[in-house]
C-alpha cells in the first residue's frame, strides 16, 4: 500500500480505520478510491484541495463563530478525502435510525400525556421533572401523527469493534444538513471522475423530503400551506443553513419581527401585500426564545403569542416545543428500553454504554474512573462542557469530580471510544483522523433518512472533538452500491 | 414576499448599480484626463462632486490628486459611498436574501467582492486600476445578465428593477449636472476647444456614446447630449427611460395606486422641458429638483412596502 508518498507513514492501527485494514491494505469497499489516490502525487492532491477551498469561498459556504472580537464568518472546513459506507450496512443503519426516532416520538408524546412509561416503572418520574428541556406548557398537546421531533440529527460513531453505535440524538435544532449537501457539490467539482466510476447514492433529496414533511404537518396540508423557516438572524452560527434550506424548499426565511400573532391566534407575516397567514414554521430557535409571552420575557428573537397559536392548532411548529425532553443524555440511556416498550421491537442500533451519575452505584464507579471516561453534561450541545478523561489534566479531572458531585443528575459518563479513523489530507500527505457521522432523520406523516449524512472529522491528531465550533472539519460521505 | 426582503433586494440593486456607476465613472475619467492639457477646469475633483462626497473627502485632509481621490472613491471603507463599501453592502443584502434568488446570483456578487478585497493592492498604479475596474464592471454585467435570463418577473424582480432605476436616474442627473459646468458662459478657452471630447466622455460615462450617435445622426452638441440623457424614451440610462421602468414595475406591485400619480406628474414635467430655452443655471436647479423628487419617491416606496404595519 505505502508506495506513494502521500501514504508514507500512514498509521491505521490505533483505531478502526474506515479505509485501511489492520494489515495495511485498502478495504475492498475502498479499493477504487485507494487506487485512485495512489495515482495522485503530492502536487495533484494539493491542487484538488485548493480547488475545493476556492469553491467554498465562491459558494460562500460559511459558518459563524462566536469570539471575543465579535462574530466571524469562517470558510467551511472541508477535507477532500471522502468517507465510504457500504449500502447494505447503510440499509441497516437507516432502519435503526427510523426505529429510534419513532420510539423517541412515542416517548415524548407519552411524557406530555399519559406518562405510561413512568406508571409502568421503566423510567423514574424525577428524571422528567428535573429535565431542563421538559416544558410544562406542552402538557396535553398532541401534534399531528404524534410526531414531536420532526427533524433529528443523530450522532453515530464506529468503535474499535467495527460496530456503529448511536452516541446521541439531537432533537432540538440540529444543524449540518446543508453542509452535507454542499460537501457533495464541492466533491463533484474536485473528484468528478471518481463519482462517475463509483455508484454513489445522491444526497440532494433532502430539501424536497423536508418540504413534504413540513407540508404534512400543516393544519390544512392540501391547500398549499405557507411554510416559513424561522431564523434568529444573520449572527447565528447556522444562518447559512437556514437561508440554504429556505432557498432549496422555496420557503420564506423569516425573523421573529417578520411575524405577528393576532387576536384570532393565527400567525401572520408582514409582506408587501400586508399580513399573510403562516401555516408551518420550521423554527431554528431554541424553545426558550420562541415566545416572550411564555418563555424568556426579554427574547427579541421569538414571536409574542406563538405558543398560543400552536396550542390552538393554527400553526405547526417543527420541531414541536418540548421535543428536547428526549434530547437529554440521561434519557438517552433509556432509548433501547423505549424501543422495546413502545414498538415491541429489538433495537437495531446499539447505544454506547452509559453510566448515569444520578444512580449512586454508577456515580461511585464514574468518580473512581474519571481518567478513562468521557463525561458529558446532560443538556449541552456543540461539544461544550465535556471531559475527555484520557486527554484531561489532573486539574480538569478534579474540577469534574466536584461538578459531578454537586449535580449528579446533570452528568453521564461513557467509556472513551476509539472513534474510527479515516485518511485525511494533512499538509501534503494523508494521516488518520477520528470521525463521526451525523445522519438526519425526518418524521411527519412518513419517515425519511438522508443517504449518509455529515461526516465530521477531528482535524487535530489524536483529538476526539469533531465539532466545527471547536476545530472540527467535515468530509463528504459516500453510500456505495457494490452490487452490479 | 416579506417587507424586509423587498427592502433588501431594493438596496441590493441600488448598491450594485452604484458600484458599476462608480467603476465606469473612474475608468472614463482616467481616459479623459490623458487627453486634456493641464489647466482645464475639468479634473479628478469633479468626480467627488458627481459622487456627492466632496465634503467627506475634504474632511480627511488629503491633497486632491489622482491617487488620493481614486483611492477614496474605490477602496476607502470609511467612505460609505466608495465602490468597496457599496459592494460590501450589496453582498450583505444578497446574503440575507438568498432564498429569493438562484444560487449563481449570490455567487456572482460574492466572487466580485472577494476579487475586490483581494486585489486592492493593484489600485496603486494606473495599469492595475484599469484591470481592477474592468473586472468589477464585468462582474456587475454578469450579475445583470444572469438576473435578466434567470429570474421570473415577479415581485422580487420588480424591487430589483425599481432600485436599479432610481439609482441609475440619480446618477444620470449627477453627470448631467457636471455637464452644466461645461455649458457655463464663463468656461475657459481650453474647455471650449476640447468641447467635443468632453461631451463624448460625458456620454461614455453612461455607456451612451454610440446610442446617442445612432438615434439622431447628430454632432456632439452639449444641449443635444443633455436632451438625450434627460428625455430619450429608448436609452436605458436616460432619466425618462428610468422613470418609465420604475412606473412599469411599480404598477405590478400591490397597493401601488398612490405612487402612480406623482410618477406620472414627474414624467409629464420631463416631456414638457425644452433644453433650448434653458440657461445652465436653470438646468442645474431642475436637476437638483429631480434629485429631490427621487428622494421623495424613495420615501414613498419605503412607506408603502418596507415599513408597512410594523407598529402593530
Amino acid at each position: 500500500m505505502a508506495t506513494s508518498t502521500i501514504w508514507a507513514n500512514y498509521q491505521a492501527d490505533k483505531a478502526y480505520d474506515e479505509m485501511i485494514n489492520s494489515q495495511g491494505n485498502a478495504r475492498s469497499l475502498c479499493s477504487t478510491l485507494a487506487q485512485y489516490l495512489q495515482t495522485l502525487n503530492t502536487d495533484a492532491l494539493k491542487g484538488r484541495r485548493s480547488a475545493a477551498e476556492a469553491a467554498i469561498l465562491e459558494m460562500g459556504i460559511t459558518f459563524t463563530v462566536y469570539s471575543e472580537k465579535g462574530n466571524i464568518d469562517r470558510a467551511w472546513p472541508f477535507d477532500i478525502i471522502p468517507r465510504l459506507i457500504e449500502f447494505q450496512e447503510w440499509k441497516k443503519i437507516e432502519a435503526g435510525l427510523t426505529q429510534r426516532l419513532k420510539a423517541l416520538n412515542c416517548f415524548i408524546n407519552d411524557v406530555y400525556n399519559e406518562q405510561l412509561i413512568i406508571k409502568d416503572g421503566l423510567l423514574p418520574a424525577d428524571l422528567i421533572e428535573s429535565s431542563s428541556n421538559f416544558r410544562r406548557e406542552c402538557i396535553g398537546m398532541r401534534p399531528k401523527f404524534g410526531s414531536w421531533a420532526n427533524i433529528c440529527g443523530s450522532d453515530l460513531v464506529r468503535a474499535g469493534d467495527g460496530e456503529m453505535y448511536v452516541l446521541e440524538d439531537n432533537l432540538r435544532v440540529p444543524s449540518g444538513v446543508s453542509y452535507m449537501m454542499e460537501n457533495r457539490a464541492i466533491t463533484k467539482r474536485v473528484f468528478p471522475e471518481l463519482l462517475q466510476n463509483l455508484n454513489v447514492m445522491p444526497v440532494d433529496a433532502y430539501p424536497a423530503q423536508l418540504f413534504e414533511m413540513l407540508t404534512s404537518l400543516a393544519p390544512n396540508p392540501d391547500n398549499h400551506p405557507q411554510i416559513a423557516v424561522l431564523t434568529p438572524g444573520i449572527y447565528n452560527s447556522a444562518y447559512f443553513e437556514h437561508a440554504f434550506l429556505a432557498q432549496r424548499m422555496g420557503a420564506t426565511l423569516v425573523e421573529g419581527n417578520d411575524l405577528v400573532v393576532k387576536e384570532d391566534d393565527c400567525v401572520y407575516m408582514r409582506t408587501i401585500k400586508g399580513l399573510e397567514k403562516v401555516d408551518v414554521i420550521y423554527r431554528r430557535i431554541d424553545d426558550l426564545f420562541l415566545d416572550p409571552e411564555v418563555f424568556h420575557k426579554d427574547s427579541v428573537l421569538g414571536v409574542k403569542g406563538l405558543m398560543r397559536a400552536w396550542k390552538a392548532g393554527n400553526v405547526a411548529l417543527a420541531n414541536a416545543p418540548g421535543a428536547g425532553v428526549a434530547d437529554d443524555k440521561v434519557i438517552y440511556a433509556y432509548v433501547p428500553q423505549m424501543i422495546k416498550y413502545y414498538l415491541n421491537e429489538e433495537p437495531i442500533l446499539p447505544n454506547v454504554p452509559t453510566y448515569l451519575c444520578s444512580d449512586p452505584e454508577q456515580l461511585a464507579y464514574v468518580l473512581a474512573h474519571l481518567p478513562e471516561l468521557v463525561v458529558k453534561p446532560a443538556n449541552e450541545s456543540g461539544g461544550y462542557g465535556m471531559l475527555v478523561g484520557p486527554h484531561a489534566s489532573k486539574k480538569d479531572i478534579q474540577q469534574f469530580h466536584k461538578l459531578i458531585q454537586d449535580n449528579p443528575r446533570n452528568y453521564i459518563a461513557q467509556p472513551t471510544l476509539a472513534l474510527s479513523t479515516c485518511p485525511t489530507l494533512c499538509d501534503d500527505h494523508l494521516e488518520a483522523r477520528h470521525i463521526d457521522l451525523r445522519p438526519f432523520i425526518l418524521q411527519g406523516e412518513h419517515s425519511f433518512v438522508t443517504a449518509g449524512g455529515l461526516t465530521r472529522v477531528a482535524l487535530r491528531a489524536g483529538s476526539l472533538i469533531v465539532n466545527s465550533s471547536q476545530g472540527g472539519g467535515s468530509k463528504d460521505t459516500w453510500i456505495i452500491h457494490t452490487e452490479q | 414576499m416579506l417587507s424586509r426582503s423587498a427592502e433588501r433586494l431594493y438596496w441590493l440593486a441600488r448598491y450594485l448599480e452604484r458600484t458599476e456607476n462608480t467603476a465606469r465613472l473612474i475608468k472614463v475619467t482616467m481616459n479623459l484626463i490623458y487627453d486634456l492639457p493641464y489647466g482645464t477646469e475639468v479634473g479628478w475633483h469633479n468626480l467627488l462632486t458627481i459622487c456627492g462626497v466632496e465634503t467627506a473627502f475634504n474632511d480627511c485632509g488629503k491633497s486632491p490628486n489622482e491617487q488620493n481621490i481614486t483611492h477614496f472613491l474605490v477602496a476607502d471603507q470609511n467612505n460609505s459611498n466608495s465602490l468597496l463599501s457599496s459592494l460590501a453592502f450589496a453582498r450583505e443584502n444578497i446574503r440575507t436574501s438568498r432564498e429569493l434568488m438562484p444560487d449563481e446570483a449570490w455567487e456572482q456578487v460574492n466572487e466580485m467582492y472577494l476579487y475586490a478585497i483581494n486585489n486592492l493592492d493593484n489600485l496603486s498604479n494606473r495599469r492595475g486600476r484599469v484591470v481592477f475596474l474592468q473586472e468589477i464592471l464585468r462582474g456587475c454585467q454578469r450579475f445583470t445578465g444572469f438576473i435578466a435570463g434567470a429570474m421570473s418577473r415577479n415581485d422580487s424582480h420588480r424591487f430589483i428593477c425599481v432600485g436599479r432605476n432610481i439609482e441609475r436616474a440619480d446618477m444620470t442627473t449627477r453627470i448631467m449636472d457636471f455637464g452644466t459646468v461645461l455649458l457655463a458662459e464663463n468656461r475657459s478657452l481650453i474647455a471650449r476647444e476640447y468641447e467635443g471630447i468632453l461631451w463624448l466622455n460625458v456620454l461614455k460615462s453612461l455607456n451612451a456614446s454610440l446610442m446617442f450617435r445612432k438615434q439622431g445622426r447628430q454632432g456632439m452638441q452639449g444641449k443635444d447630449v443633455l436632451s438625450f440623457l434627460l428625455g430619450n424614451p429608448d436609452f436605458p440610462s436616460s432619466v425618462n427611460y428610468c422613470l418609465q421602468e420604475i412606473a412599469y414595475c411599480i404598477a405590478g406591485l400591490p397597493n401601488s395606486t398612490a405612487l402612480l400619480e406623482p410618477l406620472n406628474a414627474l414624467d409629464q414635467a420631463l416631456l414638457a422641458f425644452k433644453m433650448d430655452e434653458t440657461t445652465p443655471l436653470q438646468l442645474h436647479e431642475i436637476l437638483d429638483g429631480l434629485q429631490t423628487d427621487f428622494n421623495t419617491l424613495h420615501s414613498h416606496i419605503a412607506q408603502t412596502w418596507f415599513f408597512n404595519n410594523l407598529t402593530e
